[in-house]
């Protein structure tokens, strides 16, 4: 496939780390959505605070990007919705402070070629995700479950 | 001027465009999001002001709605630039008041009052966001002194007395034209903020029931409460009926009759 080459291109010449490289996979315009595996890899890596910065540096970008990369963008609020369920403690405190810019997602829309509204599922995610965020009561039961079903980490 | 200004000038600009359709939402977020990274809403408001708004009414309209929902979803700071700009946004309700061609003139009157009305309330009522989000509620004191609460209430109830106006005359003026979407897009910030309002109210006149166990003092706002929540049910009737409307955001469900304001009996 040209494109995912082109990906792998891209990383080499911007000079991305391993960590933000596993993101750009995760959110990537391909249509399926991201692995498990994958997104356990990440939450793995948020304990880490170098890697915990690069995350939260590509995801922001990501979350941010045009109308047309829309796949990022309902990508990037799966991953981050991961990482608030089971990525380290600083990812609530990150998303919290950052909700405007998932708030600000609920209204988002994108018409494609073919006139299709393509931003529901955006609109769907940031609502869920919004929602979870200021119901301080189910997400720390959410995580609390995580972690147990978890294995033991690392550190 | 700095590289984010250019952005935000170029998002402003587009926002405000003349063409006859609702506000881009990246426009309106890119906004917003601008207002949040600089904790600031200054350049916001400057970017308005230098836009050519009098050339055109469809983008004065779209001014309007952005300006809306930046004040309710930007930074805190939003609220206390729009209450600055009080008169330039007033001036913006004189440039079409003789009604325009497109019928735009009455309703730029009436969303410029409905904005200066809002405005006031914040003025008056610190500790509200611009969308009324009901988590904020415990925060406030009110429920502490009885008096305050009571006019907190009776305020709360004019805003949303002139939002349910507006709504109306927005209403009016969209079954006759056409081209509808961007007069339709006005009633997303709507629908939000009346709920929010609806939410409040609800929930403040519980709570001072149960401080103050007096039920005759609170007959005539019990009475205003059912006329409102009447017209609440009606005005999401509408907008359900409008697709645009319902693929974009989700129309609260309102119980046909008004819920009971009284929780449990005072002990």
């Amino acid at each position: 496939m040209s494109k995912s080459l082109m990906r792998r291109a891209k990383n080499v010449v911007n000079g991305y780390s391993t960590t933000q490289v596993l993101l750009r996979e995760a959110t990537s315009n391909d249509p399926d959505g991201p692995s498990l595996d994958l997104m356990d890899e990440i939450a793995e890596r948020s304990w880490d605070s170098v890697s915990f910065f690069e995350i939260m540096d590509m995801l922001d970008k990501r979350l941010n990007d045009k109308g047309k990369n829309w796949r990022h963008v309902a990508k990037s609020l799966t991953v981050l919705d991961y990482l608030v369920r089971c990525g380290s403690e600083h990812c609530v405190p990150w998303a919290k402070e950052n909700l405007y810019i998932i708030k600000t997602l609920r209204e988002f829309t994108h018409e494609d070629e073919t006139g299709v509204d393509q931003g529901q599922i955006v609109r769907v995610k940031a609502r869920e995700l919004t929602a979870l965020l200021q119901d301080e009561e189910r997400l720390r039961e959410e995580r609390e479950l995580k972690g147990r079903n978890r294995r033991p980490r690392r550190r | 001027m700095s590289r984010f200004d250019v952005d935000l000038d170029r998002a402003v600009r587009k926002a405000c465009s003349y063409e006859e359709t609702a506000p881009k939402r990246k426009h309106v977020r890119t906004c917003i999001v601008f207002t949040w990274d600089h904790k600031s809403s200054r350049a916001f408001f400057n970017a308005m002001k230098t836009q050519p708004l009098g050339e055109d009414e469809v983008s004065v309209f779209k001014a309007l709605i952005t300006i809306h929902k930046v004040l309710q979803e930007g930074h805190p700071s939003a609220i206390v630039e729009g209450i600055k700009n009080r008169e330039w946004i007033e001036s913006l309700g004189r440039i079409y008041s003789i009604g325009g061609g497109d019928g735009y003139g009455r309703i730029i009157e009436e969303y410029v009052q409905f904005l200066l009305r809002k405005l006031v309330f914040h003025r008056s009522h610190k500790g509200f966001n611009g969308t009324f989000e009901y988590e904020e509620y415990v925060s406030l004191v009110t429920t502490s002194n009885p008096d305050e609460g009571y006019e907190t209430i009776l305020d709360l109830m004019d805003l949303q007395d002139a939002l349910d106006e507006f709504s109306r005359v927005l209403f009016a003026s969209i079954s006759s034209g056409r081209k509808n979407e961007c007069k339709i897009s006005a009633l997303v910030p709507l629908v939000a903020e009346s709920y929010g309002i609806y939410k409040f109210i609800t929930s403040m006149i519980r709570a001072m029931h149960k401080q103050t166990g007096e039920d005759g003092a609170m007959e005539p706002l019990h009475e205003r409460y059912v006329s409102q929540h009447a017209r609440l049910f009606e005005f999401y009737a509408d907008c359900s009926a409008i697709k645009y409307l319902t693929s974009l955001i989700r129309i609260p469900k309102l119980p046909t009759e008004a819920p009971s304001l009284v929780d449990s009996p005072s002990p």
